[in-house]
């Protein structure tokens, strides 16, 4: 089984100072800058949040690595977007978190593997930290938040994705991110409810953009990979984009293609959260079927808890989707090995 | 994949003379006409400074005809297509046999005005709309309201509530606050007093962005089912159905397919977050069954089209679906070709006449 999203975090801005430099560490010092652990996102006493995320090695050993046995784990750090919006801070951030997770993860067990946290405010400092470490191969993926400053097919982009491709680095569109927009084009939230279902709107905005903009053309062997973001709304989105493509097409003449043939090679979600119904199998069995399995990796997404529907889902496939959602799908996407007995598809 | 009917279908009574209702239709009043019939210092402020809001279409210029069916630019010289009402009867209303239209006019959704121009804006288009329906007995019409001062909005409504030509109101889908925000409820409490549902279309001048802006109209018209989606979850989550239990919302222009897999995620949150939310005492898929109606128009088109109607059954949305043509966009959909073939004949008659029927209490001659 191959876990594709883990939450991990320093626990203190101390915990990075042997990866800052004097002039931030000072800084943040001086600035009383303290790291909240993305309360917003995350309030700590949701019953969605978890427990506390892993800020070491042993506790993430003890509570996934020991109790689910996946072959490979995909670590993410979202830290980075508690980080204002200064682009050199962001930078030094990004650095920090790597060289961190480095030390306290990647380093100490074969199977972690981690989305490299890059600036979400400047796409120069983002490929200076892919040109860093994208030599890595435990680094597989690019981490981007999906609250963020303009919708990622955008052309500020692309020489970061082009960095991405060629580092085979694929690209993984996480929940949440920066605070400061409102977060839906409605507006404001009021309930943390509204904000967390949210995250699966605003998840769209993204597919469309990348498609729209020619990302996939430019870079035909970019993967983007949304974690976090539900998967359920997909069918209905890629049946309106096809539609729009064929009437509108002549505006964006680099969309060769359907909009969802790009979508279904190029993309995958992770399963968590599923939110599904647990008692209507058979609309469920429905929908996976027009979202198609084969989109679909596994992810605990630990420590949050998204209720029971995950399970639902598992119990819905047959076993070999079940298998292709658990570990194939995504050794194929990540280019990790193939587990024993199973084969690459 | 075909699953085994588990819902016992409940015929809605439709009345026989009613067989094709179009629940989207724009018109469209010109701005020179628009000026004419304004008088006195709101006319000068709008000679001498325009209206103060960008229209999305300067954002997101559409990619041919300026958006509309080429066949619906009138030949009168300074027409727009959804202007002359000679044109949209011979070309939608006869040609279709159409018993019933509604005319949503979106001519306030896209500006922020100050309370007074709104108000005389909202009266001079709903006066225009009125000389329509007295000319011609098949349209019926969604009152604009100057939906940022709601007082002023309610005023309009009272005002003209008793003449049963008006269906609903209708606000656009993005707003100086989210819909379901305390700020537009006496809108709705006055919707609700008169028995009219409020209608929600796709406008607006985007004043909020999640994640920045596009940059291709294809983006701006998919995204229109992704910002109605935020909407109806925002009616959920600010309990705005619970307040007004009443409240009958038509999403006009953004969709259906979508409904079954946002309610479920609703649902799925609610059962963790419930006691963090405000007051939602029951299932937000039930909220949305009871209270939400669906325009039919941009129908999403599945390759295999049996997936529409299983999209249909998983919401729950036989009773809930209206026709729609959105004459005299570029995306028309034809009555009589745009419904999957996937849908039962009991299915296409309820969407294209009999639900609206019931929601709007069609034909008027039969009320009281």
């Amino acid at each position: 089984m191959i876990d594709c999203d883990v939450h991990c975090a320093p626990a203190s801005l101390e915990t990075l100072a042997p990866y800052l430099s004097d002039y931030w560490r000072e800084y943040t010092a001086t600035a009383g800058i303290r790291l909240v652990g993305m309360a917003n996102a995350y309030p700590p006493g949701a019953p969605t949040s978890g427990e506390a995320v892993p800020s070491d090695y042993d506790t993430l050993c003890k509570r996934v690595l020991e109790t689910d046995s996946p072959r490979h784990v995909v670590l993410n750090c979202l830290t980075i977007c508690e980080a204002h919006r200064n682009p050199y801070y962001q930078a030094a951030l990004a650095s920090a978190l790597n060289d961190w997770m480095r030390d306290e993860f990647l380093a100490r067990d074969s199977r972690l593997r981690a989305s490299m946290v890059v600036s979400t405010v400047d796409p120069d400092d983002a490929v200076a930290e892919v040109e860093r470490l994208g030599d890595d191969p435990r680094f597989v993926q690019i981490l981007l938040p999906i609250r963020t400053d303009a919708p990622y097919g955008n052309r500020r982009y692309h020489r970061l994705f082009a960095a991405a491709e060629e580092h085979n680095l694929a690209l993984g569109l996480h929940a949440w991110g920066r605070a400061g927009h409102a977060p839906t084009t409605s507006g404001y939230t009021l309930s943390y409810l509204e904000d967390y279902v949210s995250n699966q709107t605003i998840a769209q905005t993204h597919v469309v953009s990348l498609v729209s903009e020619g990302v996939f053309d430019r870079m035909p062997d970019l993967r983007v990979a949304l974690m976090e973001c539900g998967f359920a709304w997909l069918p209905a989105l890629l049946w309106r984009f096809d539609k729009d493509w064929k009437g509108v097409w002549r505006e964006v003449p680099w969309v060769k293609e359907r909009p969802s043939v790009y979508v279904r090679r190029h993309v995958r979600a992770t399963t968590a959260p599923t939110h599904l119904p647990t008692d209507q199998p058979a609309h469920v069995r429905e929908l996976i079927d027009m979202v198609g399995a084969e989109l679909l990796m596994h992810a605990s997404d630990y420590p949050h808890n998204h209720g029971a529907s995950a399970g639902a889902l598992y119990e819905l496939l047959t076993e070999t989707a079940r298998e292709d959602v658990r570990d194939a799908n995504a050794a194929a996407f990540y280019g990790l090995d193939p587990a024993p007995g199973g084969e690459v598809r | 994949m075909s699953v085994v009917q588990t819902t016992p279908e409940t015929p809605t009574e439709v009345p026989r003379s009613v067989s094709l209702v179009d629940c989207d239709i724009h018109p469209t009043l010109t701005h020179p006409e628009l000026l004419k019939r304004i008088a006195g210092r709101w006319r000068r402020h709008l000679e001498r400074f325009g209206r103060r809001t960008p229209m999305i279409t300067e954002f997101y210029p559409r990619t041919a005809n300026a958006g509309f069916r080429l066949d619906s630019w009138p030949e009168a010289p300074g027409g727009f297509p959804g202007s002359d009402l000679g044109l949209l009867r011979t070309q939608l209303l006869d040609e279709f046999g159409i018993d019933y239209g509604i005319l949503n006019c979106l001519g306030l959704l896209s500006c922020h005005e100050v309370p007074a121009l709104a108000a005389e804006i909202t009266r001079v288009l709903n006066d225009w709309m009125l000389e329509w329906m007295d000319e011609e007995p098949r349209l019926v019409g969604a009152l604009v309201v100057p939906y940022e001062y709601p007082d002023l909005a309610v005023r309009e409504i009272e005002r003209r509530a008793s003449d049963p030509r008006w269906v609903q109101v209708i606000l656009p889908d993005s707003a100086e606050d989210p819909l379901g925000s305390r700020k537009y409820w006496p809108i709705y409490e006055a919707a609700v007093a008169h028995g009219l549902p409020v209608a929600v279309h796709t406008a607006g001048y985007w004043p909020h962005l999640d994640t920045g802006w596009p940059s291709y109209y294809l983006e701006e018209h998919v995204a229109n089912s992704m910002r109605m989606q935020s909407q109806l979850t925002n009616f959920i989550c600010e309990g705005t159905f619970d307040a007004l239990p009443g409240l009958r919302l038509v999403v006009t222009e953004a969709g259906v397919s979508w409904s079954a897999p946002l309610a479920w995620s609703l649902d799925s949150a609610w059962e963790l977050l419930r006691d963090d939310s405000p007051p939602i005492d029951r299932r937000p898929s039930e909220i949305v069954r009871e209270h939400v109606w669906f325009t039919t128009q941009p129908i999403e088109e599945p390759d295999d089209p049996s997936e529409f109607a299983q999209v249909v059954q998983h919401a729950g949305l036989d009773d809930r679906l209206l026709f729609a043509t959105d004459y005299p966009h570029w995306d028309f959909d034809s009555p009589t070709q745009a419904l999957p073939r996937s849908l039962s004949d009991q299915q296409r008659h309820k969407i294209l006449a009999g639900n609206a029927c019931a929601l709007y209490g069609l034909p008027l001659s039969a009320r009281a």
